[in-house]
């Protein structure tokens, strides 16, 4: 028996190296979703999770409130992908043209703030708006204010953080397509009379798509499930997406609503996603025409 | 004008840039440094907020807890992500690309199905579906990097290795093993980050007993700003930057040697 089990191992050592990745994949990213699915397609309590199939539980999420909220992530997400988007295209222009030495350098400074804690981040922020806080502080010093001003538990709050967790995001996907580009191209462009603005709209732009796409499709999906800022300083009460998630599942303890809730937003935001795609092919095409 | 806008506007924006970036952290750590509780007021150099941290039982026990689970989800992830990519190099198959949507999932649809499959089954929280949560997060960064670099590797030296009679073993071991060194050791670094600055899925998978340095931040934000976590929170910054800068070091390294 270990012997037949020996050979089998020696003959199809490839198979068995792929298994042990493809059981956690299977058993830890696709089952729970496929529960996610089933939890939202049934009723029931307790040990009984799942009793039967109903599609009630989309009926009762159905409402005006619910698809307010999904839509209310819509916009997060939208604003913050493209705002990024817009303020660090230039960066990594700058960093993949214009910048010959200290490169490396340059490529850790932005990458630092891409990979430390959210936490981090978001402490510092609450750090600064605070009631007591730096800007209070500031403000009241010069003599602008008399009251401290309330900036936490704002949408003001909560666009400013995203807009600063989610930049550096935006960078390094369009870097590295700027980067990719042949130099000889905007070279031959420009020897063949185009001006600065005619080379980057024509040559530039289209060929750093891909990264563009990928850094704002990046952006957009994390921010539209985005848990951490709007529960930090959003206060509880400015609800998005992921807290309204979270708050069916910990507090509300109805996982089939809650589960009916996830389903609907993953549809949404996929509607979302290819309603941008196509945007962003009627974008490239455009650019690629000449006039 | 064109020029004088690319020579001039272009890098005062980027300076810009790159300062509205660190401000907040900048401030942050500054006031690590202030004796006063009281947030905003300048009250004289102390390092006492730094002698509470380490003398701070609750967050050593967060600590450890976050190192136990980010050296296992690394582990397992780095080993996992190996396998998988040389082996299905060799049996041709592209099963590998399943693994890069592990990032484009939103990590709460991920830690909430695994939060009610876990307690469907009952399998109690703790460390130890923290890190199975982990070593999934981790497999979406170790497969890319592992793949990108073996496919990189001249496959005609792995077959004159098995030809002149080396074991598969003896050929990963003496010929695949040294070239993926760097990215090995890249991935590692990554998901030991990836890991500790985890916070969703720690959240939803670490039940009441396991908390890390994460939630702990998160608990204290929820209870007001204290300058203790100030001093965390620099620690943190400085030891993921330490750890950063050993990435992109190893990149650089690994372009230049490939002569790129």
């Amino acid at each position: 028996m270990f012997e037949e089990f020996k050979k089998l191992i020696k003959s199809e050592t490839y198979f068995f190296l792929i298994t042990p990745a493809c059981i956690w994949q299977a058993a830890f990213l696709i089952l729970p979703i496929v529960f996610v699915i089933i939890l939202a397609l049934s009723f029931g309590q307790g040990s009984h999770l799942v009793q039967n199939f109903t599609l009630e539980n989309f009926q009762e999420i159905l409402q005006i409130s619910q698809i307010r909220i999904i839509f209310r992530s819509i916009k997060l997400a939208s604003i913050t992908a493209v705002a990024s988007l817009v303020i660090a295209y230039p960066v990594a222009y700058f960093l993949a043209l214009h910048i010959k030495r200290f490169k490396l350098f340059f490529l850790f400074l932005l990458s630092v703030p891409f990979l430390i804690n959210v936490l981090v981040q978001v402490y510092a922020w609450f750090f600064i708006l605070e009631r007591n806080g730096v800007i209070n502080h500031l403000l009241s010093f010069l003599g602008l204010v008399k009251k401290p001003v309330n900036f936490l538990n704002s949408y003001f709050a909560i666009y400013l953080v995203m807009f600063h967790v989610y930049l550096p995001f935006m960078i390094m996907p369009i870097y590295s397509a700027i980067e990719k580009i042949d130099f000889k191209l905007i070279e031959a462009s420009y020897d063949l009379g185009a001006n600065f603005r005619k080379t980057f709209w024509h040559i530039i732009l289209p060929l750093s798509m891909p990264g563009v796409r990928a850094g704002f499709f990046l952006v957009y999906v994390v921010s539209f499930g985005e848990y951490v800022i709007p529960a930090l300083l959003g206060g509880m009460k400015l609800f998005f997406v992921g807290t309204l998630i979270s708050e069916y599942f910990f507090i509300g303890k109805d996982w089939h609503l809650g589960a009916a809730f996830i389903c609907l937003s993953c549809g949404m935001l996929f509607l979302s996603a290819i309603f941008y795609n196509w945007l962003f092919k009627k974008i490239t095409m455009q650019s690629k025409i000449i006039r | 004008m064109e020029f004088r806008l690319r020579k001039i506007a272009l890098p005062l924006y980027v300076g810009i840039f790159c300062i509205f970036l660190y401000l907040p952290i900048m401030i942050l750590m500054i006031y690590s440094f202030n004796r006063g509780g009281f947030p905003a007021q300048w009250q004289g150099l102390s390092f006492c907020w730094y002698y509470d941290l380490f003398h701070s039982v609750e967050i050593w026990r967060a600590f450890q807890n976050s190192i136990c689970v980010a050296l296992s989800a690394a582990f397992l992830s780095v080993t996992f992500g190996l396998m998988l990519v040389y082996g299905s190099k060799r049996l041709k198959t592209n099963i590998s690309y399943f693994f890069y949507s592990n990032i484009l999932v939103p990590d709460i649809v991920i830690a909430v199905g695994m939060l009610s499959l876990f307690s469907y089954f009952m399998v109690p929280l703790g460390l130890i579906t923290l890190i199975i949560g982990h070593t999934l997060l981790g497999l979406g960064f170790t497969v890319p990097i592992l793949k990108s670099r073996l496919d990189e590797l001249d496959y005609r030296l792995v077959e004159a290795s098995l030809d002149l009679g080396a074991s598969t073993f003896y050929t990963f071991r003496y010929v695949v093993l040294p070239f993926l060194y760097p990215a090995i050791l890249v991935s590692t670094l990554l998901v030991i980050i990836v890991s500790f600055d985890d916070f969703v899925i720690s959240f939803f998978c670490a039940g009441s007993s396991a908390q890390t340095l994460s939630l702990y931040v998160f608990t204290m934000i929820r209870s007001g700003i204290s300058p203790t976590v100030n001093a965390l929170s620099t620690i943190m910054l400085l030891v993921s930057s330490f750890f950063i800068l050993a990435i992109s070091l190893l990149q650089a390294r690994l372009a230049v040697r490939d002569g790129k």
